[in-house]
């Protein structure tokens, strides 16, 4: 007995049990039209974001006239117009919301993610273990593409594996010697932070003289190099005068300064007293600065030295004449480096008048869609380029990389959407052995396939997620560690928790951390050790509302690397093996805060938002799939190459597990 | 016929780049421009239809032709999204036309209500692709022999409950490009870095390699003989799907319509018929499609019109746009297993 395509228990099931999508965006809204189509009746979607215009080439619900709404509304509106009968709630927010409680999650037969972050995705994870409901986890990036079955106790969670964290750059390379363009981009966005936006401790741009690399000579030494520097240059006694008196100036003040930096006055406070003058600006970071690290010779013994921008010189420059172009879109010019000082002058007197409207102790925050934030950042990361002997980028290419665009179609999102229904199907009739991972490759692999299903793999029983008694061990530096890093940086930004409370396991069960607004402000400034902690002293930390407690065990070690604050033992995925042919730039990579930066586009898609690290070697097809696997099935495994029999066992690794005998096939 | 200098000099507009920023960052400018200038026939607008014209106007083609001549029935306002409840009685493309051109205003939408059958052989040509679904397979071959006489790109595809299938047949010299790395070798003057010293590979240092592939007919790919020894061979190596699909297609000529859920068991046995027969004639043993087959070929499954419609839509977007490796020449989707599966078959 069939009603459409399904048999009748399973179509009953269908239309009776209730479901939560999480994410109304691109897999989103395809999932949404499935799942009505599929004669799903009770569906529930959140979404915390508004509709944008890039958004309508994929979320095909969303049309111009609702750019700016809430998407997860206008979802629910779009889909009532082709099957009214639909019973569909939206939520306009945030999954994260202790509103959205265990027992908010015991509601749904099974949740369907469709998010591009890791955090929610991490959160969602646990939400689902501690309801004990089947969850569906997916993403796409590109032309590729996976999909998932996570349920407690049968399969792995979304935390078994540990996921590639995104890479920082040492505070070095962005502040002394860059070598590639993204430097320069993080560079700029730090930029942007310190002059208009939060200040950030770790986000300077100035030179750091307390860089290793650096020579350790006095100042004495470095003075007279950069003398006899002027004197073979040929210029005029008062540029001479002018320069000199600067470094030396710069010279004092980083003698005198413990950390290295060569600034007494914040950035702001130092851009505020000139009136946000964007010519001396100009001339402190690109001239000045520049000059500051030329006397740290030792870091251009085996590098290009930098070269410094005189704003006055800059101007006697032509303006590059750029083909006119009918050609290329109007971003994916690259302008010459008087354009791009132009460009820095208009952005920085635009974010000024800002800056000055929002009023006494305003901040900007950056956004790639603010075209004078993105003027900046373009403009100062080009400089910056241009001074670094790197060839400039146009703002098409700095927008990718700096606002962390990840290029998306409608077509793989359809794909993943539908593999998603199939396995809620599954699920449905009871058939979770029936489950399984399919990745989607942007071209056939050896065995033809584009569709590669993959059986589930058990949980890790040393998961710090879904054991039965979670436990890790951090190592970090008691005397400096602060409260608030040990919660922010540490439990929720490693751990994934929303709200920690943490009681220190000392027998009187010193409580270090309450989730509760305010009760425990006053440990934040602390260091660990205050409290009696030091090595082998252990935490008990729990988020009541992921019904988590995970108990780490901390080691005090005072020789982390540099940058580093803590490091957690056993789980290292940074070590994870680069692929084959795979520059280092193609790697995720972040600045800090939430945000990543990323290089080129096109089919090597390197991700971060969409949490599907991805690698596209070119050279054979499907390599990029298995990639595509390591965020959402962990880091890299090991092969399970069934068919390389030594023939081309170059070749890309695989995922792919036979799954029954017909998928064995001989090779010729 | 793709005229490549005509479609290479479109100016893009701001609102245009706007839109389309997060696919042109993926398959470049180049690209977006021929879909702009490409002009695609669609036929049948039933499940998969509505997939794939959802997807090729949100890819922002030129124009778009609906052509459907049957009428919207109770069951096809669930079957599929574009057609709005209350439509029945009225031509499937014309009720489907408001809400696939709301997906996307820049592309000329329109509807055709006639028989594809009628259609003079001149009306397949003003199109750079034919795209059929739910056309009859001698059809589908007559279709196919007037467009590749004249380089129209054609595509067929059908959803059979959890099973699917495309082909394309993009003739016997299609070209297209694809984006490789470029290793950069260490040079005199700017670099990408001051680190001159080492060759590095840039990732936007890419290069643009030409390519060719070459598809046969589709009369060609359906009519193997599967007797001989060779095609014996490779029998290990084929998916079943192929001769499930031309079970289903032979049970769409004999009966005018494919299998409904309202006449299960009736056709269901006349499947299984098909099926001895269509095995037998070509000396393969009737478990090569095992008998419950019959439980997991009707109606069209709505997540399988994605997948389908997904990849055939994709497929459309790469041979009009020029652009990465089309698949040659079949793509058959497994629904239960969620294998996806791209082989070629063709008479040598």
């Amino acid at each position: 007995m069939l009603v459409g395509s399904l048999r009748k228990e399973l179509a009953d099931s269908v239309s009776s049990c209730r479901v939560l999508v999480v994410g109304a965006g691109g897999i989103g809204c395809e999932l949404l039209k499935n799942l009505v189509l599929t004669g799903f009746k009770n569906i529930e979607v959140i979404d915390l974001d508004t509709i944008d215009v890039s958004n309508l080439n994929r979320q095909f619900l969303f049309q111009k006239k609702h750019v700016g709404k809430s998407k997860a509304q206008v979802a629910k509106e779009s889909v009532l117009q082709f099957c009214p009968e639909a019973n569909i709630t939206a939520y306009h927010d945030s999954i994260m919301n202790p509103d959205y409680n265990v027992e908010f999650f015991k509601n749904f037969m099974l949740v369907m993610n469709a998010l591009d972050n890791r955090a929610a995705r991490n959160h969602v994870n646990r939400m689902c273990l501690a309801a004990n409901i089947p969850l569906i986890e997916s993403g796409t990036a590109g032309y590729l593409g996976q999909v998932t079955v996570i349920k407690k106790g049968l399969t792995e969670c979304y935390e078994c594996q540990p996921k590639p964290t995104q890479k920082t750059f040492p505070g070095c390379t962005i502040r002394n010697t860059p070598s590639e363009p993204i430097h320069c981009i993080v560079w700029a966005k730090y930029l942007y932070n310190q002059l208009f936006g939060e200040e950030d401790a770790d986000q300077e741009v100035s030179p750091d003289t307390a860089d290793p690399e650096a020579s350790c000579e006095s100042i004495i030494c470095s003075v007279c190099r950069w003398l006899f520097y002027l004197c073979s240059q040929s210029m005029g006694s008062n540029d001479f005068d002018k320069r000199l008196r600067a470094i030396l100036t710069a010279a004092r003040a980083g003698a005198s300064n413990q950390d290295g930096d060569i600034k007494r006055v914040s950035t702001k406070d130092w851009a505020r007293s000139t009136g946000y003058d964007p010519v001396k600006i100009f001339n402190k970071l690109f001239k000045d600065d520049i000059m500051y690290l030329l006397t740290m010779d030792k870091l251009w013994k085996k590098r290009k030295a930098p070269q410094p921008l005189d704003w006055a010189v800059v101007q006697e420059m032509a303006y590059i004449q750029e083909e006119v172009s009918g050609q290329g879109l109007r971003d994916q010019q690259v302008l010459g480096v008087k354009g791009y000082a132009q460009l820095f002058c208009n952005s920085v007197e635009t974010l000024r008048s800002q800056l000055a409207e929002k009023g006494e102790g305003a901040q900007l925050v950056w956004d790639k869609d603010d075209p004078p934030a993105m003027d900046f950042v373009t403009a100062a990361a080009n400089l910056r380029m241009h001074v670094f002997s790197m060839n400039m980028k146009s703002r098409f290419d700095v927008k990718s990389m700096a606002g962390n665009i990840i290029p998306a179609i409608a077509t793989t999102n359809a794909v993943i959407a539908g593999l998603i229904v199939l396995e809620a199907l599954k699920i449905l009739s009871g058939d979770l052995e029936q489950c399984r991972t399919v990745f989607l490759n942007k071209q056939p692999n050896p065995r033809k396939k584009l569709l590669v299903p993959c059986a589930l793999d058990p949980p890790n029983t040393n998961c710090y997620v879904c054991a039965s008694k979670p436990e890790v061990t951090v190592k970090l530096n008691v005397h400096k560690t602060l409260v608030q890093s040990l919660q922010d940086k540490i439990l929720k930004e490693k751990f994934g928790m929303v709200a920690p409370d943490v009681q220190i396991e000392d027998g009187k069960g010193t409580i270090l951390i309450s989730s509760e607004e305010g009760e425990t402000d006053a440990n934040n400034s602390k260091c660990l050790s205050e409290f009696g902690i030091r090595n082998g002293s252990r935490l008990q930390v729990d988020d009541f509302l992921q019904d988590y407690t995970l108990l780490v065990n901390l080691l005090h070690c005072e020789d982390l690397e540099k940058d580093v604050e803590f490091e957690v033992v056993g789980d290292a995925p940074d070590k994870a093996p680069p692929a084959p042919n795979v520059p280092e730039e193609d790697k995720n990579i972040a600045n800090g805060n939430q945000d990543s930066a990323l290089p080129s586009t096109s089919s090597k898609v390197p991700i971060e938002k969409d949490d599907v690290l991805i690698v596209d070697s070119d050279e054979e097809p499907s390599s990029s799939t298995m990639e595509a696997a390591v965020e959402m099935g962990g880091v890299k495994r090991k092969l399970e190459d069934v068919e390389t029999g030594g023939a081309g066992s170059k070749r890309k690794r695989l995922f792919e597990l036979p799954i029954n005998d017909d998928d064995i096939i001989a090779l010729d | 016929m793709l005229d490549t200098v005509e479609k290479e000099d479109t100016v893009i507009s701001e609102e245009e780049a706007a839109q389309y920023d997060r696919q042109i960052r993926l398959w470049g400018l180049d690209a977006q421009k021929r879909l702009r200038g490409s002009h695609v026939l669609l036929v049948g607008l039933r499940g998969l239809g509505a997939e794939v014209a959802k997807n090729l106007i949100l890819a922002g083609v030129k124009g778009l032709t609906l052509l459907d001549h049957e009428e919207v029935t109770e069951e096809s306002c669930r079957a599929q999204f574009l057609i709005p409840v209350g439509s029945e009685g009225q031509n499937r493309a014309q009720a489907s036309l408001e809400r696939a051109q709301y997906l996307n205003p820049m592309v000329d939408v329109k509807a055709d209500t006639e028989p594809v059958e009628s259609k003079p052989d001149e009306f397949f040509l003003q199109f750079d692709a034919v795209c059929l679904t739910g056309c009859p397979r001698d059809l589908m071959i007559r279709i196919d022999q007037i467009c590749s006489q004249k380089n129209v790109k054609v595509f067929c595809g059908d959803v059979f409950g959890y099973h699917g299938y495309m082909f394309s047949n993009l003739g016997p010299e299609h070209h297209y490009v694809e984006e490789k790395l470029k290793a950069v070798k260490p040079s005199e003057g700017t670099s990408d870095g001051p680190d001159t010293k080492k060759p590095k590979v840039d990732p936007s240092e890419t290069t643009m390699v030409k390519k060719t592939a070459s598809f046969c007919s589709l009369k060609e790919a359906l009519e193997i003989d599967w007797t001989s020894e060779k095609a014996k061979a490779s029998l290990k190596r084929t998916p079943a799907d192929y001769f499930l699909l031309q079970v289903l297609l032979k049970f769409r000529t004999d009966k005018g319509r494919d299998p409904q859920p309202s006449s299960f068991a009736d056709d269901s046995t006349i499947l299984r018929q098909i099926r001895d027969d269509v095995l037998e004639a070509q000396g393969l043993a009737s478990d090569l499609i095992p008998d419950e087959f019959v439980s997991y070929c009707f109606s069209e499954m709505a997540p399988v019109c994605a997948v389908v419609g997904g990849v055939l839509g994709q497929e459309i977007v790469k041979a009009l746009s020029q652009r990465d490796a089309p698949h040659r020449n079949f793509f058959f989707f497994d629904g239960l297993k969620g294998s996806g599966v791209v082989d070629y078959f063709a008479t040598k």
